[in-house]
């Protein structure tokens, strides 16, 4: 077909670091092409090749007979693709079509925005993909779905050739999945566009994709139709059994420690859960499962919960991380750079920036701060191990041993440490390193034990002695990791997704 | 460290070894120095120029006719540093030294001191409650306070206030070894603001807020608390800073006392380097800041220019210095 989009040969590199090694794809008009990869396979790469937020280091992209070694974000979009992320940019003050139209307005001769004829085209958008509101509604009065679906008309004004959708239902109640999954089969099959779904559930893809694409190691493992595809493939595809980060030799564990009874957050539960002295237990959940709630419920930076927590028996009601901390429970936050990072700061300000008082509680002892600096990068291995070197010059798995290292210092007594998503954007080895450290935390002295959420089958087995499954704040299953990634992650599949999309309409 | 040359052969080993001092270090630390530059060039300037300017009693005269702007500046840049403003500072400075001077022709000094602090510290307990405690927009609540503050103060006395207990009065034209009474106590609170911020976990909770408030907030660290302490600090101190210029002036002129000391406090905190959005900043650079302004002030009135050349060129000192902080920031991202 002529005007199928063709990814040939694309690669990038960051310095000796390849990510991309070669991705050969081919979307074709009027399909849903689903595309899956765990954490770190390349998708978000490639996705910013096809936007311009990233330029190739080599390949070609050709769109209707033109070829592309690379896009800037304009050329893109004069090339015909459109990019819609999980995180709306809309202006909610905004109406509708305003929200159509942002920064490339109608305007008349004087400058003059065309605002009726802005409205009548994005009603035309609106009701030639099936979208029941008017041009003229603020955005903020609208459900995530609806708004959603002006990320999707705004797209579609431009008519686009192919569209892409990253994450589009992570956002989204049940309900506004089905109707999403439905426009954008809509998209494709009647309005005849290219459409490429990334996801990282599976029930959505088999009940929305035409094509379905395994991106694994920054190179595509297999395209198949999805006739040709089943639950089980897909899984392995994602996630081979190569976990080479397990765990070595009998860990033992002890007595309860820590006991969370009908424990209630604003999102999670009511639920129970058991953690033993010197036990790592894991969370796993796909997005929007209620980890981090969790978490940082349980951390005290989130007020609302009910039921109790119980370390040692003894109950605690913290309500403030402050609280937690002094009733030895500490958490390492996810997104490092907007929750755990001082970016601007000296890794030595990150790693004691909670222990100030406690290394000497009026004066500040310079001489103490450098001797707790030393002796904690040498413990994770800091590289470089320069106490004025700033946070953003470490790579990200040394930043994240910065932020881990706050707790293993042994300033304060932690008798619960929680992490969500712990090796977040952290390379291989040191992620090896980070599930020692984690080890050696529990082991090393009495009455300590981790809890640590994820999304990553892989990091759910290696690091886990026990995986708590959760769906939608509800543990749904406690697993041995000896369950392997492929189980674990048809565990964590919600059900009703696909049984929904065939109810509806 | 490696050699220049060592370093450019190869692209995975420059990430951990680069050369002693790159040259964009070597600019950062050429701007680093463009202040102190700038004020010992102004005042030599002013030395060659008048004979004046370089005398002891005209740079003590500097430091008491600047005495409350030091006293508040330095809490303020605490405040600043957090990522937080006070633009009311120059009209609660009004009404607290307004206050405290109707006291204290009625009552004495201690009944005119105790209130003007009161009032201070009344108005940073209401900021810390609705911006700390309550996460109102500090600059609204604080132009809010801007524009009440002055009304109440003009309100409560109509006309300037003055004589005041000559023990009062004598704290503004006192000396002791060669500085007056009230620069003493301007340096004391500067000093105790420098070793606050140097050297006190304090300090460096303060930083930490203004880098990152929700990482500062997951380590524990009092978020909400050490705000509400800030626009208490700063509430104190602009009473502090009322007191002495009053006792400066002998008098308490409710409709003008103060008037312009949010913009000059805060171009002498920005002067100083930090930047607004906060999670920087160097208490001794802040006092360079004042020093510059005060400085400039002085020479200029000396040298018998038109005072409307000292606002122009502060204005755009000012935005010169800002330029130097974007380019500053540019390069520390490159580094």
């Amino acid at each position: 077909m002529s005007d199928t989009i063709q990814i040939i040969d694309l690669r990038k590199s960051y310095g000796s670091v390849e990510v991309l090694k070669g991705v050969d794809l081919e979307f074709h008009p009027g399909e849903v092409h689903a595309l899956l990869g765990a954490n770190g396979a390349g998708k978000s790469t490639l996705l910013g090749c096809l936007s311009g937020a990233i330029h190739p280091t080599s390949g070609e992209i050709r769109i209707d007979e033109q070829v592309f070694h690379g896009f800037t974000p304009r050329e893109a979009f004069e090339a015909g693709t459109s990019i819609i992320y999980q995180h709306f940019q809309l202006a909610s003050a905004l109406s509708v079509s305003d929200n159509v139209f942002l920064g490339d307005e109608l305007k008349t001769r004087w400058g003059f925005t065309r605002k009726r004829t802005q409205s009548r085209i994005t009603a035309e958008v609106l009701g030639r993909i099936g979208l029941e509101f008017g041009p003229n509604e603020i955005v903020e009065d609208l459900s995530v779905g609806e708004q959603q679906g002006i990320e999707i008309a705004r797209s579609m004004r431009r008519e686009p050739k192919l569209l892409i959708l990253d994450e589009p239902t992570a956002a989204l109640g049940k309900h506004e999945v089905a109707a999403l999954l439905a426009l954008v089969k809509r998209l494709a099959h009647e309005v005849g566009i290219a459409v490429v779904f990334v996801t990282h559930l599976l029930p959505e893809v088999l009940a929305v994709a035409d094509r379905v694409s395994i991106l694994r190691g920054g190179q595509v493992l297999w395209t198949r139709a999805i006739a040709e595809v089943t639950t089980a493939d897909m899984i392995h595809g994602i996630s081979p059994d190569a976990a080479d980060v397990h765990a070595q030799g009998q860990r033992s564990i002890g007595s309860a420690l820590v006991t969370l009874e009908s424990f209630e957050t604003s999102f999670c539960g009511p639920l129970e859960l058991e953690l033993n002295e010197g036990e790592i237990v894991g969370v796993f959940g796909m997005l929007g499962s209620g980890r981090s709630n969790l978490l940082e419920t349980i951390a005290g930076a989130r007020r609302r919960w009910h039921g109790s927590l119980a370390i040692e028996g003894k109950e605690l009601s913290y309500a403030s991380t402050a609280g937690a901390m002094a009733a030895g429970v500490a958490l390492v936050a996810s997104d490092r750079p907007k929750q755990s990072l001082f970016a601007d700061l000296t890794a030595i300000e990150n790693l004691l920036m909670p222990h100030y008082q406690a290394i000497s509680p009026w004066w500040r002892s310079p001489m103490n701060e450098r001797r707790v600096f030393d002796q904690i990068a040498s413990d994770v291995n800091l590289q470089p191990p320069v106490a004025a070197a700033t946070a953003t010059s470490f790579s990200g798995g040394n930043a994240q041993k910065l932020v881990v290292g706050r707790w293993l210092a042994g300033l304060r007594d932690i008798n619960l440490l929680l992490l969500d998503e712990p090796t977040q954007g952290v390379d291989i080895g040191s992620r090896a390193q980070i599930y020692n450290l984690l080890r050696r935390f529990t082991e090393e002295a009495p009455k300590r034990a981790v809890l640590f959420s994820t999304s990553d089958p892989d990091e759910a087995v290696a690091l886990a002695d026990r995986i708590v499954v959760l769906i939608d704040g509800r543990i749904t299953d406690v697993v041995a990791p000896s369950v392997g990634e492929a189980q674990l992650l048809s565990l964590a599949q919600s059900v009703e997704v696909s049984h929904g999309v065939e109810h509806q309409r | 460290m490696t050699t220049t040359e060592e370093s450019i052969t190869k692209t995975e080993e420059s990430i951990t070894k680069r050369p002693l001092i790159s040259s964009r270090e070597l600019l950062l630390k050429a701007i680093s120095i463009v202040m102190p530059i700038a004020t010992i060039v102004m005042m030599a300037s002013f030395t060659i120029n008048t004979t004046a300017f370089l005398t002891w009693p005209n740079l003590a005269a500097i430091l008491s006719q600047n005495a409350a702007v030091i006293v508040i500046t330095v809490v303020f840049a605490m405040l600043l540093m957090s990522g937080y403003v006070d633009l009311s500072v120059g009209s609660v400075m009004g009404l607290s030294g307004t206050a405290a001077g109707l006291m204290m022709i009625e009552h004495g000094t201690w009944a005119g001191v105790l209130t003007g602090l009161g009032i201070g510290i009344l108005f940073g307990l209401w900021n810390g409650v609705l911006i700390g405690v309550l996460g109102f927009s500090p600059i609204v609540v604080t132009l809010g306070g801007l524009i009440a503050a002055r009304g109440i103060a003009i309100a409560i006395a109509p006309n300037a206030i003055y004589g005041f207990p000559d023990e009062f009065a004598n704290l503004g034209s006192g000396t002791l070894w060669g500085l007056h009474y009230i620069s003493w106590i301007a340096l004391l609170i500067a000093a105790v603001a420098i070793v606050v911020m140097a050297a006190t976990p304090f300090g460096k909770h303060v930083i930490s807020i203004g880098v990152n408030p929700r990482a500062s907030f997951l380590v524990g660290i009092r978020v909400k608390w050490t705000i509400f302490l800030l626009y208490l600090l700063t509430g104190a101190a602009v009473a502090i800073g009322a007191l002495l210029l009053i006792a400066r002036l002998d008098s308490a002129p409710s409709g003008s006392l103060g008037v312009g000391y949010e913009t000059t406090v805060l171009t002498a905190v920005l002067l100083g380097g930090v930047p607004f959005a906060g999670g920087r900043g160097n208490m001794w650079r802040v006092l360079l800041g004042v020093w510059f302004l005060a400085v400039l002030q002085n020479g200029l009135t000396l040298m018998n220019v038109d005072p409307q050349l000292n606002q122009i060129i502060s204005g755009s000192v000012l935005v010169l210095a800002a330029g130097l902080q974007v380019l500053q920031s540019y390069l520390r991202k490159r580094i």
